[in-house]
C-alpha cells in the first residue's frame, strides 16, 4: 500500500503550479502524512498562508484554506485560534514573508506562545517575485536587488524564534522528508507555538544565477550549510561558521500556551476572580 | 422590554453594542481617542466567553478580526486615523474576500500624527476609499451619544447582510463624550440581529462565491464540514484564485452591485425641522450637535431654517441630496470638521459647487460652536 | 494519536514495485537522481515542458526503498509495500547504472 495523498488534496487543483523539482510539493507531502499519522481531521485543521509561492500551499490542502496578505499569516491565525482554540491552525510563510515584513507577527506568535504551527519555508530567496534578497540570502550571492553580490547580512531564524519566546523550534530541510515528517509530527502535538524553519531549495530564482540551476545542485548546497544538533553542539565556535543545526532545538512543553492562558481570563470574569496562570 | 437609560460615553457604548450584538472577538491596538473601546470590551468580552486581543501592531489588530470573523464569529476592531491608515491593505482584502466586519474609527486631528487628543472629520473620503483599487463601502457615522450604540449595532447586522467591512465613525467629541444616553432594551438588540446566511446543503455543492450578481458570498463558518477558501487575490465561483476577464469582471461588478442594488437597505438620515424651512444646514456626526443648536436659536429668532443630517455616510444619499436641492437651492450652509470632504458628495448629487452655497471648514482640531454657525449663517446665508 | 486511516493508502497495481502518474510528472529529475538502483530515468518526451517524461526502466531491481516517493514534489511517483511486492536487494549491477543514469543527465541510456 501506498500513501494516498489525494484524500487530503484538492486534486483538480494538481498540478502545483510550483517549478519542477521546488521543494514546496516535498514540504506539501511531509505536513500531510504528518496529519495523517496524528489523526487530525479535515475538519479541526485550518491553514493560513501568506504571500509568495508558499503562500500557494493553502490552496492545495482540502480543508478550511486562508490565503491572506505579505507577511500577516500568524495575525490572521491568531485571530482564527482565539476564536476556535481547540482547533488546528498552521501558518505556512516564506523566508520574505515570515521574517521580514512579517517578522513582528513571528515575533508576537513566539512571544505570545499561542499554539498555532509556523512553517517557514525557508529558500533564501523571493522566488515568487523573482529573485530579490530576503533577510536570509547568504552574503556574496546574485541577487535581482544585489547583482554585483549581497551585502545584507543574514540571521539565524530559530535564533529569533528563541529570543522571541517560541517553545517548540526545530530545522530541517527538504533532502530528509522522513525527518520532516517527524519533526511536524511533534511540532503539531506540541501545545504552544511551533517554530520549524524548513531549508528548501529554489534552484529557479537563488539556484540558477548562484551555480546551482539543477534542484539536485541547489540541495546539495543545503546539506553543505546544515548539520545535525548533535553534531554542531560539539563544535567549536570557528566550525560552526555558515552551519545550520537541524533537529528539534527547543521542545519546552512545560511553557504555558497562550489560548489556554485566555481561558484563565474567561474564568477570572465569569467569577469575579483573578487571573491565576 | 422597557428602554435602558446610562450615562456613559460614545467608546464604551460602541463597545457595549458590540458585544449586545454578539460579538465575540476585538482585535485592536491602542491609540488615542479609540482605546477606551477596547478598555471596555477587554472586560465585556471574556465575560461572555468572547476573545480580546491587544495585538503588537493596528496591522495584526485587523488581521486577527478578519481571520476570526472569516472562521464565522461576529468580529470588530477600533482605531484613529492612523490606524486605518495602517489598516488598509487589509480592509481591501477584507472587501474582496467578503468578510463581514465592523471598524470603528474614533476620528482624530490628522494628517499623521496630527492632533491625538482634539477631534476632527478628516477621515471620511478614507472611509469612503480605504484601500487601493475600486471598493464599495458602507460608512456609518453617529450624530449623538445613543447612536454610538445603535449604529454599532446596526453595523454587525449590515455587515452580516452585506458581508463586508462596515465604518462606524465616531470622533474624539462622541467618543470622549459622557453624558445620558437612552438605548434600546437587549431583547430588541437581540431580536434584530440578523446573522450572515449559510448554505445547508451538500458540502460538495457549496460554492461559496457562486451568487446572483446582486448578492453578496454565502461563506459558512469554518470547522463545520464545508470546506474552502478564502483569498485576496480574484476569485472565481468556488474562491480560488483566477485571472479569467470575465469571471474577474463579474466579481468586481458584483462587489459594487451587492450594495449599490440595495441601498435601501443601508440608507440613513435625520431631517430635522425641514417641514416649513427656508434655510438648508448639513452637517453629520458630533459636528451635527452644534448644528442642531445652532438650527434652535435661529428658529427663535424667526429664522425658517432646518437640518439635513447624514447618518449612512456611503452609499450617499444621493436622490434625497438631489430632493433637497431642488427645495432650497443655494440656501444651503454646510458644516465640517476638514477641509471639506462630505462636501464632494453634496456636490455631486445636487450638481451645485461649493462657491454657490455656503461652507464652514474647520481642521484645527477645535469643534466649530453654535455660535460661529449662527455668526456665518447670518452673515454669508441669509 | 490515531495510526493512519485505511483509506489514506492506495494498493499498489498487480506486481508492480514502482508507478508513476505521467499527467502530474514535471520531469524535475529528483527521483532519478535519488533512485539507488536505477530503476528510474527519463525518456524524451515532445509534449511535455521538459521535454522528458519519468519511466521506469528497470523495476526489477527495486529495492522498496522509497526514496522516490519521498523526493517527489508532484504526486507522481508510488512505491508498494512489502506486503504486495517482494523486492530485489541493491546489487553492484544496479548501482553501476544510476550512476551512468546520473552522469548521462538522469535520461535513458543510448536514447
Amino acid at each position: 500500500m501506498a500513501f494516498n495523498y489525494d484524500q487530503y488534496l484538492r486534486t483538480d487543483k494538481l498540478p502545483t503550479l510550483w517549478c519542477w523539482g521546488c521543494g514546496d510539493g516535498v514540504i506539501l507531502k511531509a505536513f500531510i502524512r504528518a496529519i495523517d499519522k496524528l489523526g487530525i481531521n479535515k475538519d479541526d485543521m485550518c491553514i493560513v498562508s501568506g504571500i509568495g509561492c508558499s503562500g500557494r500551499f493553502s490552496s492545495y490542502v482540502d480543508c478550511n484554506t486562508v490565503h491572506t496578505t505579505h507577511g500577516r499569516t500568524v495575525a490572521y491565525a491568531t485571530g482564527i485560534k482565539m476564536a476556535n482554540p481547540d482547533k488546528h491552525v498552521f501558518c505556512i510563510a516564506g523566508d520574505g514573508d515570515g521574517l521580514a515584513i512579517g517578522g513582528n507577527h513571528t515575533i508576537h506568535g513566539c512571544r505570545r506562545n499561542i499554539d498555532i504551527n509556523l512553517i517557514l519555508i525557508n529558500n533564501f530567496i523571493y522566488g515568487l517575485t523573482n529573485s530579490q534578497t530576503s533577510p536570509t540570502t547568504p552574503q556574496g550571492m546574485w541577487t535581482v536587488t544585489m547583482k554585483r553580490g549581497n551585502i545584507d547580512p543574514t540571521f539565524d531564524a530559530c535564533k529569533l524564534a528563541e529570543g522571541a519566546g517560541a517553545s517548540f523550534i526545530a530545522r530541517e530541510k527538504v533532502n530528509d522528508p522522513r525527518k520532516l515528517e517527524k519533526v511536524f509530527v511533534e511540532a503539531f502535538k506540541h501545545k504552544g507555538f511551533s517554530f520549524i524553519d524548513v531549508f528548501s531549495n529554489c534552484h529557479i530564482n537563488l539556484g540558477r544565477k548562484n551555480k546551482m540551476g539543477s534542484a539536485m545542485a541547489n540541495l546539495d548546497w543545503i546539506d553543505e550549510i546544515t548539520v545535525s544538533k548533535k553534531k554542531f553542539d560539539a563544535m567549536s565556535e570557528e566550525e560552526r561558521k555558515g552551519l545550520f543545526p537541524t533537529g528539534i532545538l527547543k521542545q519546552d512543553e512545560e511553557a504555558l500556551e497562550y489560548s489556554a492562558m485566555y481561558e484563565k481570563v474567561k474564568e477570572a470574569y465569569q467569577n469575579n476572580t483573578k487571573v491565576e496562570l | 422590554m422597557s428602554k435602558r437609560e446610562v450615562i456613559s460615553s460614545g467608546n464604551d457604548l460602541a463597545a457595549r453594542a458590540a458585544v449586545d450584538a454578539g460579538c465575540r472577538f476585538f482585535g485592536g491596538y491602542p491609540i488615542t481617542p479609540s482605546s477606551e473601546v477596547m478598555h471596555t470590551i477587554s472586560d465585556l468580552l471574556p465575560k461572555v466567553g468572547g476573545a480580546c486581543m491587544q495585538m503588537e501592531d493596528e496591522i495584526a489588530g485587523i488581521c486577527s478580526a478578519i481571520g476570526a470573523s472569516m472562521s464565522g464569529v461576529r468580529s470588530m476592531t477600533a482605531t484613529s486615523g492612523p490606524g486605518i491608515s495602517l489598516k488598509a491593505e487589509n480592509i481591501g482584502l477584507a472587501q474582496i474576500a467578503e468578510v463581514p466586519l465592523v471598524i470603528v474609527n474614533v476620528m482624530r486631528g490628522g494628517p499623521s500624527t496630527g492632533l491625538p487628543t482634539r477631534v476632527q472629520q478628516g477621515d471620511v473620503l478614507q472611509a469612503k476609499n480605504p484601500t487601493h483599487g475600486d471598493v464599495r463601502t458602507i460608512v456609518l457615522c453617529p450624530g449623538n451619544l445613543e447612536e454610538c450604540y445603535t449604529e454599532t449595532v446596526r453595523a454587525f447586522n449590515l455587515a452580516d447582510r452585506f458581508m463586508q467591512p462596515v465604518f462606524v465613525l465616531l470622533d474624539e467629541t462622541l467618543g470622549h463624550m459622557h453624558a445620558k444616553a437612552t438605548l434600546p432594551s437587549l431583547q430588541e438588540v437581540e431580536e434584530g440581529i440578523q446573522l450572515r446566511r449559510q448554505f445547508v446543503g451538500d458540502p460538495e455543492e457549496y460554492r461559496p462565491y457562486d451568487v446572483p450578481e446582486d448578492e453578496p458570498a454565502i461563506l459558512n463558518p469554518m470547522f463545520k464540514g464545508y470546506r474552502y477558501h478564502y483569498t485576496g487575490l480574484h476569485h472565481g465561483p468556488t474562491g480560488f484564485p483566477t485571472e479569467d476577464a470575465e469571471v474577474c469582471d463579474r466579481l468586481i461588478k458584483r462587489l459594487f452591485n451587492k450594495v449599490d442594488a440595495h441601498t435601501d437597505e443601508i440608507e440613513s438620515y435625520e431631517e430635522y425641522m425641514l417641514d416649513d424651512a427656508e434655510y438648508l444646514v448639513v452637517a453629520y456626526g458630533s459636528t451635527s450637535l452644534a448644528a442642531r443648536e445652532a438650527v434652535n436659536r435661529l428658529r427663535e429668532e424667526g429664522v425658517k431654517i432646518g437640518m439635513f443630517r447624514p447618518i449612512t455616510l456611503f452609499p450617499s444619499p444621493d436622490a434625497k441630496m438631489k430632493e433637497l436641492q431642488q427645495r432650497f437651492g443655494n440656501k444651503v450652509y454646510m458644516a465640517e470638521l476638514n477641509m471639506g470632504q462630505y462636501v464632494e458628495s453634496f456636490e455631486r448629487a445636487t450638481g451645485m459647487h461649493r462657491d454657490e452655497f455656503v461652507t464652514h471648514f474647520k481642521a484645527n482640531g477645535r469643534p466649530i460652536s453654535p455660535a460661529d454657525m449662527v455668526a456665518k449663517i447670518k452673515e454669508e446665508l441669509l | 494519536m490515531k495510526k493512519g486511516k485505511k483509506m489514506s493508502l492506495m494498493k499498489a497495481p498487480e506486481n508492480t514495485p514502482v508507478w508513476t502518474d505521467e499527467s502530474r510528472c514535471k520531469a524535475c529529475d529528483l527521483c532519478v537522481a535519488v533512485c539507488p538502483a536505477g530503476v528510474l530515468a527519463m525518456r524524451p518526451d515532445p509534449h511535455s515542458v521538459l521535454g522528458a517524461m519519468i519511466s521506469v526502466i528497470e523495476p526489477d531491481s527495486c529495492i522498496g526503498c522509497n526514496e522516490c516517493e519521498l523526493a517527489c514534489p508532484d504526486f507522481a511517483i508510488y512505491v508498494a509495500d512489502k506486503k504486495e511486492y517482494k523486492f530485489a536487494k541493491l546489487s553492484q549491477q544496479a548501482k553501476e547504472r544510476a550512476k551512468k543514469i546520473a552522469e548521462n543527465n538522469y535520461m535513458i541510456l543510448g536514447a
